[in-house]
């Protein structure tokens, strides 16, 4: 019997679901027009990203599927191994307005950031929150001493 | 089994709370913060209202005459009187200098306020780097798209010039959508399949960067006025496709001179010169006021500015050069939130005596009411603590409408007094056109007269014909001199004359053959 623990020890359950929460919370506003604060900077990310492809639109309903994508996966604790690969590709397209739209990020790059600056860089936390709730779902389990004798 | 029932109820969870959200949107979208346009029908705006017969009605008894007027009638009709917008987007949430989309049209919502500000998003430096990383990108896409749109191939009709001397290009330069063959199966297409299968060439122009936005000349006036060249954008139209610079000045007070101008633009420097001896005091007082530079929005002193430079400001002259147009571009000032003004090509002045009517959207109905809002091309009050309060006094605008009287026509050598072609100077196909032009092709319907106008705002009902936001009604475009002043239509979607023929073809379901079609175009190029 493989032990459920990998090296990274137990995935923390209080963790997962608030990041579950915030993930799915600001995902859905940005299923509609005009209510995420996020709107904006976000768009305009994705739009550059996709060397402009993509309208405003359609840019803000691909990232609310991802995010509820990621948010409802943390919290049903179900396809970890997919929501980490979301997870960190979302986590990489979240500081991409530094590169992006550094105008509106810093008032004086690189360590003046904005407001909108501060809520990018702040994603550090989700970084660490986030790797520590989903590694245990992902690196090679192994078994513990214990289920081996 | 307890696993699942908790993701169970975690879902059921989940959708609770998309609903929840769905509901606070609906909320949301009913206070002021918000920017979609609030929906409301008759029925909720009569509701509670005092209706004396509904009293009469209820309290009367059976057999009574009351009896006789239905109950129904009194019911307020459940009419929808809101917005229309289901096929249309929410303008996406941006800020002075980003990128708009290059289909506005398909947009609509409210701004967050009517007003503007004189402060940058940025620090300045920014600003400019900012644009400096999204100029060259944006102009690729500009050229791109345009290019989707048009054939810019730069074939000039033979033997057919402006009043000037540059080449009247041919067209129509309109792409064909996929799928059409020829504007003759394009014409007799109904609108509802024109607009089902989104074959329609001539949607609206949006300006290329319309956060922003202002005023965007054309490389002829930049070359010879740097200081005008923006950081941000340039003209999306090639130089072929505009009117020549600088243009002919005529003035109906001296036809014998010809063109004043004698080939130069008319500036500060130079027109005490040309004009001193041939106008009143107070024309040469206008004229001044026309060239003398006012601090507009993006154009002025501060940091709110999209030239490298701080600027004086843009004279009215400065587009209409030389009393006519250079073909810059701005957005009309009638509308907000700016996403939803519409995009406009500086119409020439000449031959603004003979209108009733100015502006076209806000039917500005003196000459010196349309120097004084001119002035001050945006309109915004929210700049003016930082760039300068409107400053000109009624009797200067006035001065500036007694020069603007007097600048006339080019001359159109094949027109009789009465505006009709002189047979004896007029081609077979000339005269055709014109029999058209009375007849079957019903330009004359709201272009007759000494300017070839009706003084009237039409509403076209384009949207008939694509999924977009209604334009409502435009004033009618004089044709007197109509070559000279290319491109087309209030925002230049029709580059050519050939273009403009198609497009009413089109949209006034004309059914004209192509014969028909150059034969209009040729007649046009008479007036």
């Amino acid at each position: 019997m493989v032990d459920k623990l990998s090296r990274f020890g137990q995935s923390p359950t209080f963790l997962r679901i608030a990041l579950g929460i915030v993930y799915f919370h600001f995902g859905i506003l940005k299923f509609f027009p005009d209510l995420s604060p996020a709107e904006m900077l976000a768009s305009q990310t994705i739009m550059s990203l996709s060397w402009q492809w993509l309208d405003a639109h359609s840019a803000l309903r691909v990232l609310a599927i991802f995010e509820c994508a990621i948010g409802a996966g943390l919290l049903l604790n179900v396809f970890m191994r997919t929501t980490f690969v979301l997870f960190l590709l979302h986590m990489i397209g979240t500081f991409l307005p530094l590169y992006y739209l550094p105008e509106y990020a810093f008032k004086i790059s690189p360590l003046a950031p904005t407001l909108e600056g501060q809520y990018i860089l702040k994603n550090i936390v989700f970084v660490a929150a986030g790797w520590t709730v989903l590694m245990p779902y992902v690196l090679p389990r192994k078994a513990s001493p214990e289920a081996i004798a | 089994m307890k696993k699942h029932l908790i993701r169970l109820l975690t879902a059921v969870g989940l959708v609770c709370f998309g609903i929840a959200v769905a509901k606070t949107y609906d909320k949301y979208q009913n206070t002021e913060h918000s920017r979609v346009p609030r929906k409301r029908t008759a029925t909720t705006a009569y509701a509670g209202s005092f209706n004396p017969f509904v009293k009469q009605a209820s309290a009367a008894t059976s057999g009574s005459s009351a009896d006789k007027i239905p109950n129904n009638t009194l019911e307020p009709r459940p009419v929808t009187i809101g917005p229309q917008t289901d096929d249309l987007r929410l303008y996406p949430t941006i800020t002075k200098g980003m990128r708009t989309p290059f289909d506005l049209w398909r947009y609509y919502g409210r701004g967050a306020s009517s007003y503007t500000s004189p402060v940058l998003p940025m620090r300045f430096e920014q600003w400019v780097s900012f644009h400096e990383r999204q100029k060259p990108q944006l102009m690729e896409d500009v050229r791109e798209y345009m290019s989707g749109r048009y054939n810019f191939s730069g074939e000039a009709i033979p033997g057919q010039f402006m009043s000037g001397g540059k080449p009247i290009m041919a067209g129509p330069v309109a792409r064909l959508p996929k799928g059409v063959d020829s504007y003759e199966q394009l014409a007799s297409m109904k609108p509802a399949e024109i607009k089902e299968q989104d074959v329609f060439p001539f949607k609206p122009i949006a300006h290329p960067l319309q956060s922003s936005a202002h005023m965007v000349f054309p490389e002829s006036w930049i070359k010879a006025h740097p200081e005008h060249r923006r950081i941000d954008v340039d003209m999306d139209i090639p130089e072929e496709y505009l009117p020549e610079f600088p243009p002919p000045l005529f003035l109906t007070t001296h036809k014998e001179l010809g063109d004043v101008s004698n080939g130069q633009e008319i500036t500060l420097d130079n027109y005490y010169e040309i004009f001193d001896g041939l106008l009143t005091p107070e024309q040469m007082e206008g004229v001044k006021e026309l060239l003398r530079p006012s601090p507009t929005t993006w154009f002025n002193h501060t940091e709110h500015r999209v030239t490298l430079e701080p600027s004086k400001g843009v004279a009215c002259m400065d587009c209409h050069v030389n009393g006519h147009t250079n073909g810059a571009i701005e957005l009309g000032p009638d509308s907000r939130p700016n996403m939803a003004r519409l995009r406009t090509d500086t119409p020439t002045m000449r031959g603004n005596f003979n209108l009733m009517q100015l502006s076209s959207k806000r039917s500005i109905r003196s000459m010196d009411h349309f120097s004084e809002v001119e002035e001050y091309f945006d309109g915004d009050p929210g700049m003016q603590q930082a760039i300068g309060p409107r400053a000109v006094k009624r009797e200067v605008t006035n001065r500036m409408a007694d020069f603007n009287a007097i600048l006339d026509y080019p001359p159109a050598p094949k027109l009789d007094p009465l505006m009709r072609l002189i047979p004896d100077l007029a081609t077979e196909q000339e005269l055709r056109g014109e029999a058209l032009f009375n007849g079957k092709a019903q330009c004359a319907k709201c272009h007759y007269g000494p300017a070839f106008v009706d003084d009237y705002m039409h509403d076209l009902q384009v949207e008939r014909f694509y999924v977009g936001r209604p334009e409502g009604p435009i004033k009618t475009f004089p044709l007197r001199g109509i070559k000279d002043s290319p491109p087309y239509l209030h925002d230049g979607r029709c580059p050519t004359l050939h273009d403009t023929v198609e497009f009413f073809n089109i949209v006034l379901a004309l059914n004209l053959n192509e014969q028909e079609k150059e034969d209009l175009v040729a007649y046009m190029l008479c007036l």
